[in-house]
């Protein structure tokens, strides 16, 4: 296909074949290279086509630079010029990466202060049986703002339960900080699990 | 190279070990968003094989920030209120479940890999593989990998009715000849040693083992550790299973009862549900990415042995 002939394809047929994704103007058309228009519609063709094989599934070099330059990609490569980390240039063992002090006291991971603010879902019950019912719990950011919900009127009786409230909001942090942990050696355990067993059955 | 199954031709498993070929051999360079509701994490994911050296970094760019290196066997996590420590495992425990980049044929008993459709993902022609789970009491996997490459552009926990609870997103992949100066620079540095090799027998008298009954678990979940230990943030004393299928995690902690009224419920942040559970005089909690009725059932099957 030569670039005269993307020209006259009129906008309509042209949507179509990108799929309906942002019609494109001809002026942009015609400045675009006809390869790289074909190559729009190969994806397009891998789309739309029915049979697995309708791709080729190649871990070539050329795919690799195809990736590199690929324009759809928001490329951040700009930014990637490493700027080395504003922090400690002092420390020997740590410059090249964020592996620093935390920066403040955000004491609690990220994941698990998210845990606190949680937004909460309403479960997908079964039938209608309210044994099934799960009550979620309310509970209010780590970090502060007053809590909502107040279980009584008496101000000391509020506190109270105020301070009841944060105690069970930090024992789930710290359960989800755990269970993080933990998880962390759960591939390797079971890996060794899964070989003790079979070398138990060798036996 | 993937192993070959010669008696099972299925597509969906074929893509799956394809692309955990690629992560495995390829030089790149990822960012990805993790949604888990309302709430984001931005990641960002290098990765390079030099010679026979995986190099690998995988780094949470929000908040207080994490930061996980690999070189080959070993694991190092950064983290804001501890010290670095190292792991001797293969894989990073990020937000991808680590089984997927292994032999994922091990999960065939309790999940089916499935073909889905093809879409368009992050301006690239995707291939959807989904891994189901059996029953209902897992969720299910969603992967939409680059048709071409194999890579993985997108993924997501699913519930049963289809919706999408925990999502993840590349937003931006290069594959390069090179390694990134970056992980290079990771074989000049000294890394905490790993911790004694994790002791395997559960035969050692610092378990709970026997302290607790958990009366159920669905199908295929087998104990990997227990342990009575005191929780990092609060000080507070636990004994502690931790229970996996292959694919996800679960701990189970049993707690000295809080003070006060303990409504039990739940909680959940994209995937990982946090289920509390009174039972009286002793708190149960159970978390996972797993549903709430899941984690229910087994908080509640929690007794002290007869």
């Amino acid at each position: 296909m030569t670039k005269a002939d993307v020209n006259k394809l009129d906008n309509q047929h042209l949507s179509a074949l990108l799929d309906g994704e942002q019609p494109l103007e001809n002026q942009v058309l015609a400045s675009d290279d006809a390869a790289t228009f074909g190559r729009y519609a190969l994806i397009g063709d891998a789309m739309r086509a029915e049979s697995d094989n309708a791709f080729v599934i190649d871990i070539s070099d050329s795919v690799a630079k195809a990736l590199e330059s690929e324009p759809v990609y928001a490329d951040f490569s700009q930014k990637q010029a490493q700027p080395t980390p504003l922090v400690a240039n002092g420390t020997a063992n740590v410059v090249a990466f964020n592996w620093r002090k935390p920066i403040s006291q955000l004491a609690i991971a990220a994941s698990v202060a998210m845990f606190a603010i949680v937004g909460v879902q309403t479960l997908p019950q079964g039938e209608n049986s309210s044994a099934n019912e799960i009550p979620m719990l309310q509970t209010t950011p780590l970090t502060g703002v007053a809590s909502p919900v107040s279980y009584s009127s008496e101000p000391a009786l509020e506190n109270a339960e105020q301070g009841l409230r944060e105690l069970q909001q930090q024992r789930i942090g710290a359960l989800v900080l755990e269970h993080q942990r933990q998880a962390r050696v759960a591939y390797s355990l079971e890996k060794a699990h899964t070989k003790a067993q079979a070398e138990e059955e060798k036996n | 190279m993937a192993p070959a199954f010669a008696d099972d031709e299925n597509p969906a498993k074929e893509l799956l070990l394809q692309m955990a070929d690629a992560v495995h051999n390829r030089n790149f360079d990822a960012s990805f968003v993790v949604v888990k509701g309302k709430a984001m994490e931005p990641y960002r994911w290098l990765h390079a094989k030099q010679g026979d050296t995986e190099l690998e970094h995988l780094s949470l760019l929000n908040g207080a920030g994490l930061e996980m290196v690999r070189i080959n066997n070993q694991v190092t996590y950064f983290e804001p209120q501890s010290a670095p420590y190292s792991i001797a495992t293969d894989s990073i425990a990020g937000p991808i479940p680590e089984v997927l980049f292994k032999n994922i044929e091990r999960l065939s008993l309790h999940y089916d890999f499935v073909l889905g459709g093809k879409g368009r993902i992050a301006g690239r022609a995707a291939q959807l593989v989904r891994i189901e789970s059996k029953d209902e009491y897992k969720y299910n996997y969603w992967l939409w990998l680059d048709a071409e490459s194999s890579l993985l552009l997108k993924s997501a926990y699913v519930n049963h009715a289809g919706e999408m609870l925990e999502q993840l997103q590349l937003t931006h992949i290069s594959v390069t000849e090179e390694p990134a100066p970056l992980l290079l620079e990771m074989l000049n540095r000294q890394f905490p040693t790993s911790l004694p090799a994790v002791e395997v027998s559960n035969k050692e008298s610092k378990t709970a083992g026997n302290n607790w009954q958990i009366g159920w678990l669905p199908d295929g979940f087998s104990l990997l550790k227990s342990d009575r230990h005191k929780l990092d943030l609060n000080n507070e004393l636990t004994d502690y299973y931790l229970y996996s299928d292959g694919f996800v995690e679960v701990s189970v902690f049993v707690q000295r009862p809080l003070p006060g009224r303990r409504p039990s419920g739940s909680l959940s942040s994209g995937a990982t549900t946090v289920y509390v559970h009174n039972a009286g005089s002793f708190d149960v909690s159970v978390v996972g990415n797993i549903p709430a009725m899941t984690a229910k059932a087994i908080a509640e099957s929690v007794a002290r042995p007869l």
